[in-house]
């Protein structure tokens, strides 16, 4: 019988001595766990004479419940005192990481390409310093055409390759389209291709160099509603699903028919109006935004890239990056070229 | 190019119920784009309201760019919205030839023009043009002088054709002569400034060697009509609008009427425009007929035929749309139009249109795809469905693939370690250039730069970067910048090699650049590679490597000397590194192969060793050559010359001791110290 009161006092200095919860866990396997000191004695219980077993038994369940007991009265006290015994200034910031940040347009153009990718659209790559012939003639631009004009692109001091003309700096990513054609010999063509390109042009909304996309689709029966309707997913998934595309008619050499793309402005949901029709939406044109251009490839174009126009057609657009951007998140830059000022000011923002 | 034409004026040729905003909403989705709708006149003041549109014309369609465009564009778009719309034909008659006629000779002996047409007229009174004649041109943005000038105007943004007049009188010669400049010509246009002719445009001359006149862009003031004029000759041109576009925009004159003539307006409509032209002069200058109309048109516009079959429209198109509505669409639009089948082909197939363009259209409409496009806007192409064009699986190359996933994954990774990307211009300015003793020769030179700034392609990323952290000095304490972008290699005659660089510059010390390059490496799981000291042109002598992965130099780095850090007047040091993007892509590995974590225990040993035998990538080296069980090497510290090494020593098959750890450490130190 002392053997009780002795374990039961060993447990109560143990308890009334710890000091944290941990303690308190290693207690309780001390004296509760599978092998602790009162399954131990429950195990010894044989030992016991049959008439004092019942007895004894009692006596052991009583010492059970009391260290139970102590022990979670003692948890209880000590975990509200470890929670409770730190204090801190919640508002103070915590350890400081290096934050850096990605350039607008590589975000863009990330966000572009994965857009694409879900519809089977491969992104490529191709020459920026390219030959007058793939950013001109493969595109129905002959050679007198303003867009070759000295005022439009940029041209290097440079032989002339005795095929393919004067090298350029890429005006747009079409120079894109004969390349691929010619790259995969034939259809289907699904392409995406995002790159710089240069004009010059340079003054607060243009900058000599800036990146465009452009999507290209050639197949067999190919025709206007694919390019509505992929242009349309575009612009839902980029700009929002509440948002909707209109085509214009317009006027580019290497597609026939022409585009211009127009979505509903997101500021006045294409109503053209704000505050319940009384004021004029300040963003846009009567409930429209400009894309950009696009089309259905041109039959030269298709014959430059060695694509019989009789058996396939297809669709291209070209928009520009930073617009497309710029209309998105609703950036209002006053001045386009700090793009590529290398302003930290401005860079660290993104 | 955009014109503003009054809405009072367009239904003097059209007969409409459709109000002007109805115009804008229907022809910007079908035509023209109609970009605002301004109300004009004061109707409390007694004046009459009016509105002008605001019309954007694609550089194809200059038949439009007038009154009568717009009027024929309307009568084939507003009744697909059911809304009236009928032209109104302007009646016009050849004048009578007069009795007396005044002489006046023009010619072209070197076939310059397409068309010239003249008529000269007397009993001129020089006076202002009636409200409605100057209110249409000041709506219109062109600024009206007297009565014989702004009919020129007023025909032009009527019919759609630019017109010029002469005071008569002031040509002594009574000779035009059209024919191609010399380079450096004198002109003084009626603006009175004097211009030097760049060459080879087109001018008439009197016969005496005078220039009277630079054709189709802008009068002379030696030949225009003055207060006094009382005899005119009223005249017309049609050139080649390639020479058009070229002499306006060398000489910098863009007049309205060089940006018609440099888009071809059909000769034809000169015609009319003259008709007109005379009728305004007779009714508001008192003009009398005083010759013949001059006509010099060697190879009249045709109108055209074409083919167009059903199943093609319907092909591009999209739906099948029918016959009656691509018929009445085309006949609206001023075509004449033929059905023809084939009976032999099930319908469609066989059916198909002959289709004749009015000669207005004959330079913009050249292929079926033309007519196509002519009815399907007309249709409506907000009539037609979205559909996604239908998936198929087109491989993207792998070294495609590899590029764009990569690039992604460093960029993140640098993002997340503090460092800012920049993008700069692919071209640089020959200071640049200089400041940085490279060589000009090996670069891309642009041949018709607009700045001195960026004239050169760059064949490193670097000189930009340095560029950066000087342009941002005191903005920020500190400067981490990187950029991936192409760099330009020129070659023999043909297309420049276009490389992937990925440039850092740092303004922090050489450890954080180096531990910028080593993270990178780690992350991207490439760890067998090489450091070693590089001398460079540019880089500090002793704080300048390259690390060189199988064999090939992936990155070199340093600190820039003392010399470039002043010719660009930078206060603190500058650390940069140049990656070989393509080195870097062939060596990532998505992980490392897994090694697995030892088993027997690990017993680690610090040592010192001065440094100036081996460098750390030697020691490494020997290290492992020297102990089979060295498990690990890590560098915990240097100083002075020192530096302190942790080894890690176990064996793959049983516990060893510290003793035998220690015996491992005395091969290696052996050999390094």
């Amino acid at each position: 019988m002392d053997k009780l009161k002795v374990i039961l006092s060993d447990a109560k200095k143990n308890i009334l001595l710890s000091e944290s919860s941990y303690d308190i866990k290693l207690i309780s396997t001390k004296y509760l766990g599978r092998n602790g000191k009162i399954n131990l004695l429950l195990q010894e219980i044989k030992k016991i004479d049959a008439l004092e077993r019942k007895e004894y038994g009692r006596k052991i369940n009583q010492l059970k419940k009391q260290i139970e007991k102590l022990t979670s009265e003692k948890l209880t006290s000590l975990t509200q005192k470890e929670d409770e015994n730190e204090t801190v200034d919640v508002a103070l910031p915590g350890k400081q990481y290096p934050h850096g940040s990605l350039h607008i347009v590589t975000l863009a153009i990330d966000e572009i390409s994965h857009i694409f990718e879900k519809i089977g659209f491969i992104r490529m790559s191709y020459p920026e310093v390219e030959w007058e012939y793939f950013s001109f003639d493969a595109l129905n631009m002959p050679p007198d055409h303003p867009a070759r004009d000295d005022f439009e692109t940029f041209f290097i001091d440079s032989k002339p390759h005795s095929k393919y003309g004067k090298m350029v700096l890429t005006p747009h990513t079409s120079s894109g389209q004969p390349r691929e054609m010619m790259r995969l010999g034939q259809p289907p063509i699904r392409m995406i291709n995002i790159a710089k390109t240069y004009r010059p042009n340079w003054d607060v909304s243009h900058a000599p160099m800036f990146h465009q996309f452009e999507g290209l689709c050639v197949d067999k029966k190919i025709n206007i509603s694919h390019l509505k309707g992929t242009i349309s997913y575009f612009a839902k998934e980029f700009f929002g699903a509440k948002r909707e595309i209109r085509l214009r008619p317009f006027h580019f050499q290497f597609t026939e028919p022409s585009f211009e793309v127009d979505i509903t402005c997101g500021v006045c949901d294409g109503k053209g109006f704000i505050d319940d029709n009384k004021t004029k939406c300040k963003l846009c044109k009567s409930g429209w935004l400009e894309l950009g251009g696009s089309g259905m490839v041109h039959p030269n174009v298709l014959m430059a890239g060695g694509i019989d126009p009789d058996e396939y057609t297809g669709w291209a657009f070209g928009f520009g990056v930073e617009r497309v951007f710029m209309m998105k998140e609703g950036l209002n830059l006053d001045d386009l070229r700090i793009l590529y000022s290398g302003d930290i000011r401005f860079l660290e923002q993104f | 190019m955009n014109i503003k034409i009054s809405y009072k004026w367009l239904l003097e040729y059209l007969d409409t119920d459709a109000s002007p905003f109805e115009l804008q909403k229907y022809l910007s989705l079908c035509g023209p784009s109609v970009e605002h709708v301004t109300k004009v006149g004061d109707a409390e003041r007694g004046g009459l309201t009016d509105y002008v549109l605001d019309i954007e014309i694609t550089s194809n369609r200059i038949d439009m760019a007038a009154v009568m465009g717009i009027a024929r564009e309307a009568q084939a778009i507003l009744p697909q919205f059911g809304k009236k719309a009928k032209l109104k034909e302007l009646k016009l008659s050849p004048p009578v030839k007069p009795v007396n006629e005044l002489k006046i000779s023009i010619t072209d002996p070197s076939h310059t023009a397409n068309r010239i047409l003249g008529i000269v007229l007397d009993n001129i009174t020089i006076g202002q043009s009636p409200d409605y004649i100057k209110k249409r041109l000041e709506s219109a943005g062109i600024r009206a002088l007297n009565n014989v000038v702004d009919i020129t105007n007023y025909v032009m943004l009527e019919i759609g054709h630019p017109a010029h007049v002469f005071d008569y009188d002031r040509i002594h010669s009574n000779k035009l002569i059209f024919r191609k400049s010399k380079k450096g010509e004198k002109i003084i246009s009626l603006e009175d400034k004097t211009y030097s002719l760049p060459g080879d445009d087109i001018v008439i001359e009197d016969g005496d060697g005078r220039i009277i006149d630079l054709p189709g862009i802008i009068g002379t003031s030696n030949s225009i009509v003055l207060p006094t004029t009382k005899r005119i000759l009223f005249f017309i041109d049609n050139n080649d609008p390639v020479k058009m576009r070229r002499s306006s925009m060398k000489l910098g004159i863009r007049t309205v009427a060089a940006t018609y003539n440099e888009k071809l307006p059909d000769p034809e409509l000169g015609y009319t425009a003259l008709l007109r032209g005379i009728q305004l002069y007779q009714k508001n200058a008192g003009a009398r007929i005083a010759s013949t109309i001059h006509d010099i048109y060697p190879h009249p516009r045709k109108e055209k035929s074409m083919k167009v079959y059903l199943k093609d429209i319907q092909r591009v198109m999209g739906v099948p749309i029918k016959e009656n509505i691509i018929t009445e669409i085309l006949q609206r639009l001023g075509f004449k139009v033929l059905r023809h089948e084939d009976e032999e082909l099930a319908y469609p197939d066989g059916v198909s249109f002959q289709v004749t363009v009015p000669t207005y259209r004959t330079d913009d409409i050249s292929i079926k795809e033309d007519i196509i496009e002519e009815v399907a806007r007309v249709y409506g192409y907000f009539n037609l469905p979205n559909n996604i064009s239908p998936m198929v699986y087109i491989e993207q190359p792998k070294d495609i693939e590899k590029l764009f996933d990569v690039q992604r994954k460093i960029k993140y990774f640098l993002k997340n370690i503090g460092l800012h990307e920049v993008l700069n211009y692919s071209m640089i300015s020959k200071e640049l250039i200089e400041k940085m003793d490279l060589k000009l020769d090996n670069k891309l030179k642009i041949e018709n730069t607009i700045s001195e700034e960026i004239a050169f392609l760059r064949t490193s990323i670097l000189p930009s970067l340095i560029k950066n952290i000087k342009e941002n000095e005191g903005k920020r304490d500190i400067l981490k910048f990187f950029e991936i972008a192409k760099v330009y290699e020129k070659k023999q005659s043909d297309l420049p090699n276009e490389i992937y660089r990925l440039g850092i510059a740092v303004n922090t010390s050489f450890a954080d650049l180096k531990g910028i390059i080593e993270a990178i490496l780690r992350d991207l799981n490439i760890k067998a590679y090489v450091t070693k000291k590089w001398v460079s042109q540019h880089f500090a002598k002793n704080l300048s490597a390259e690390i060189l992965i199988a064999d090939r130099s992936a990155v070199r780095f340093g600190q820039l000397k003392q010399s470039y850090q002043n010719n660009f007047e930078i206060k603190n040091k500058v650390y940069l590194a140049e990656f070989e993007l393509n080195i870097l892509l062939d060596n990532y590995k998505l992980v490392s192969p897994y090694v697995v974590p030892p088993q027997y225990a690990l017993i680690k040993l610090d040592a010192n060793i001065k440094s100036s035998k081996y460098n750390f990538d030697e020691i490494k080296k020997i290290a492992y050559k020297q102990s089979k069980l060295l498990h690990s090497i890590e560098y915990i510290s240097s100083y002075k010359d020192t530096v302190t090494v942790r080894y890690y020593f176990t064996s793959a098959k049983e516990n060893i001791t510290e003793e035998n750890a220690k015996k491992e450490l005395e091969k290696i130190l052996k050999v390094l110290v």
